[in-house]
């Protein structure tokens, strides 16, 4: 048996003495048979951790038979190892899968759309089902590349990313080439796409297409399939259907165009209100002037303005924020960061921002925070877990001591593969006699905590911070990487710790729609 | 600069929920026998919380938690000293420290091991899952794939070669 052979059998709890002593005498001698043994090896134990990787055709199967011992149950008895037990206890569900999704299509755009049951967002990722329009419009993207525009009231039910139902209503259909053969039923008729365009109405029993462009085959019961060309209408009852009866397409981006700049409109009137609330210590509107020569200037609205806390971009670029007409700074390299000063000192705090976060890729994800971590200075970031964390830092209680002690506060975890790339609200507040800390996500509490370490009355420092970097620490350390990958769209930092409701109502105020 | 945490058990909690795969993936190139490989898992995460107040939270976590669990392969090599199929001490060492030169290497490898899975052709597929999903017995694979024990055997080492080629390919096009 060769190395290779040797190592398989090892793996497979196959192998004999003899071969395994063979085994052993490779190893001993030669580095390139350790070196594949170990990456065999290595691959091995991941598979069997990690078995359904990207296959992926299985969901969560329970595993078979495992021959895992308990003993060691009895040599835990303290309190605080029930986590820890629980931790134990958890080899058994390989933790890091990879993430799948159900998803088929996309709703790309929506238009005083009324969803019935789960509410829909742009961006929403639907899977195979069904779904009902009360009223408005929307259009879905099929993964295969067939787009579908929808006027409520409809019932559709989506089958995969190649097929749908129409029940009711009146849908459009563009197919690029791609999605060729993308199927449509209707009751009485199936269409099937040959890369075109197409209206359908379907009312009662009675259905009717038309194709605007492109060849559509119709297959109705008994028939034999018929093929429908560019201008062709093709209806189940006695023609009564005129080209008002299909949905005309365009109307919609001229409406969406319109309502992006009402609603600039309003935030910009919002905001103005916002910005004269005298607990705000700074408020970035992330609305850059357009007479900023140097474009780097973050502007601090918070009235009376005080341009000492105005902040500069480094490096970030300007780019869209939630809506057409409105600006953030996106931050994608290492070294991109919005500087700030706050001078002061404070007994309660409250940051509320915006943000787009494209990927959690390091292990810290700045949102805000103070340069180096000296004590009453707050850090607010995104775990690598998707939870916020919100903390501060203070000097251990004691005489003669200078160990600093870090009040961390995990909310639970709140950006998740659905979150990425949309605009959500994250607020936290925290106030210094209480000691309570909450966290906010879509202006919903997702962190409730007062820390074991709280003292009452300890001072909040800013100093020096950035928003979406971490920095300026100390000199001659080298600092980690902690830039946030994505965008901020306004940041406000307050000296009080806002209620619940004033929370709800600047996510609510500030949603994209 | 890092952050000072106090050495609570929650953030013992979080960081072997973080690591516990390249823990066991350490441990099992040193004890290639799945059920032993997860006891010494288990005595690596006690031994851990029992000293966890000496872990300096400045340093890495992981070359820490790797001289426990090394030090728990020991104890188990010399619980079942007369278990002819475990590696001998002086082996271990020599694996022990070529993995610790290789690390990257296998962590490299482990992210284009997703791309190979996917890759491989539709039995190839059924086969990952069978044998590392499903943890079908090797009498259920013979009995439903119709194959001797031997041509089982054959074809898994093969699926393994397939995927460590397609690894080793993929990491030389990354350039």
């Amino acid at each position: 048996m060769d190395l290779e052979s040797l190592i398989n059998a090892q793996l497979e709890g196959e192998i004999t003495p003899e071969q395994h002593a063979r085994l052993e005498a490779m190893l001993r001698d030669d580095w390139q048979a350790r070196r594949r043994y170990l990456e065999l090896a290595d691959q091995h134990a991941r598979l069997l951790r990690q078995p359904e990787v990207s296959t992926g055709r299985l969901g969560r199967t329970s595993p078979i038979s495992r021959k895992i011992r308990w003993r060691t149950y009895a040599l835990v008895a303290s309190a605080a190892s029930i986590v820890l037990l629980a931790m134990l206890a958890w080899p058994q569900q390989p933790t890091d899968k990879e993430a799948t999704s159900d998803g088929v299509a996309t709703i790309s755009q929506t238009l005083d759309a009324d969803f019935e049951g789960k509410s829909q967002r742009n961006g929403d990722t639907i899977a195979p089902g069904s779904l009902t329009l009360r009223k408005g419009l929307a259009q879905i993207e099929f993964f295969s590349g067939a787009t579908l525009l929808v006027e409520g009231a409809a019932q559709i039910e989506i089958v995969s990313a190649w097929e749908v139902r129409c029940h009711r209503g009146r849908v459009r259909v563009h197919v690029p080439p791609a999605a060729k053969g993308f199927l449509m039923h209707a009751p009485g008729v199936k269409l099937e796409d040959l890369g075109t365009e197409f209206a359908l109405n379907v009312n009662g029993q009675d259905s009717a297409v038309h194709v605007f462009d492109g060849e559509v085959i119709a297959h109705t019961k008994g028939k034999a399939p018929a093929s429908l060309k560019e201008g062709m209408t093709l209806a189940s009852s006695a023609g009564k259907f005129s080209s008002d009866d299909f949905l005309p397409v365009g109307e919609m981006q001229d409406i969406i165009r319109r309502r992006e700049k009402n609603r600039l409109e309003e935030w910009k009137s919002w905001v103005a209100g916002v910005c004269n609330d005298s607990r705000l210590i700074s408020f970035y509107a992330f609305q850059h002037p357009s007479d900023d020569r140097w474009d780097r200037l973050v502007g601090n609205f918070a009235a009376p303005l005080d341009k000492k806390r105005a902040g500069g971009a480094v490096g970030a670029e300007w780019t869209q924020g939630r809506w057409p007409g409105k600006d953030a700074l996106e931050f994608k390299r290492p070294g991109d960061r919005v500087r700030i000063n706050l001078d002061g000192s404070y007994s309660a705090l409250t940051f509320s921002c915006w943000v787009k976060v494209d990927s959690l890729d390091k292990k810290y994800n700045s949102l805000l925070l103070t340069d180096g971590y000296e004590p009453g200075e707050p850090h607010w970031q995104i775990y690598e877990d998707g939870s916020l964390m919100f903390s501060i830092s203070y000097l251990a209680p004691g005489k003669g001591q200078v160990r600093k002690i870090n009040q961390i506060y995990h909310s639970k975890p709140v950006i998740t593969a659905d979150s990425l790339g949309r605009w959500h609200h994250l607020a936290v507040t925290y106030d210094n006699t209480t000691g309570l800390v909450v966290q906010y996500f879509d202006g919903k509490e997702v962190g409730r905590e007062v820390s074991s370490f709280h003292q009452p009355g300890r001072p909040i420092v800013f100093g020096p911070c950035e928003l979406g970097n971490w920095g300026l620490p100390s000199k001659g350390h080298a600092f980690p990487i902690r830039a946030l990958n994505g965008s901020i769209d306004e940041f406000a930092i307050y000296h009080s710790a806002l209620s619940p409701a004033e929370i709800e109502t600047l996510n609510l105020k500030g949603q994209p729609k | 600069m890092i952050e000072e945490t106090p050495s609570s058990p929650e953030n013992l909690v979080l960081l072997l929920s973080q690591h516990q795969e390249s823990i066991f993936r350490y441990i099992y190139c040193l004890v290639p026998v799945e059920a032993d490989a997860r006891d010494i898992q288990q005595e690596t995460s006690l031994a851990l919380y029992r000293k966890w107040e000496q872990f300096d939270t400045s340093r890495p976590f992981l070359p820490w938690a790797f001289r426990f669990a090394y030090l728990q392969v020991q104890k188990h090599r010399e619980k079942s000293a007369r278990t002819p199929l475990l590696f001998s001490t002086d082996v271990l060492d020599l694996l022990a420290s070529e993995r610790e030169h290789v690390a990257d290497h296998l962590d490299r490898r482990l992210r284009w091991l997703d791309v190979c899975l996917q890759k491989l052709p539709t039995p190839e597929k059924e086969l990952v899952i069978s044998r590392y999903a499903r943890r079908e017995s090797a009498e259920t694979l013979m009995d439903r794939l119709h194959l001797s024990r031997r041509t089982l055997f054959r074809r898994l080492e093969l699926l393994r070669q397939r995927l460590h080629d397609c690894v080793t390919r993929q990491l030389e096009s990354e350039g």
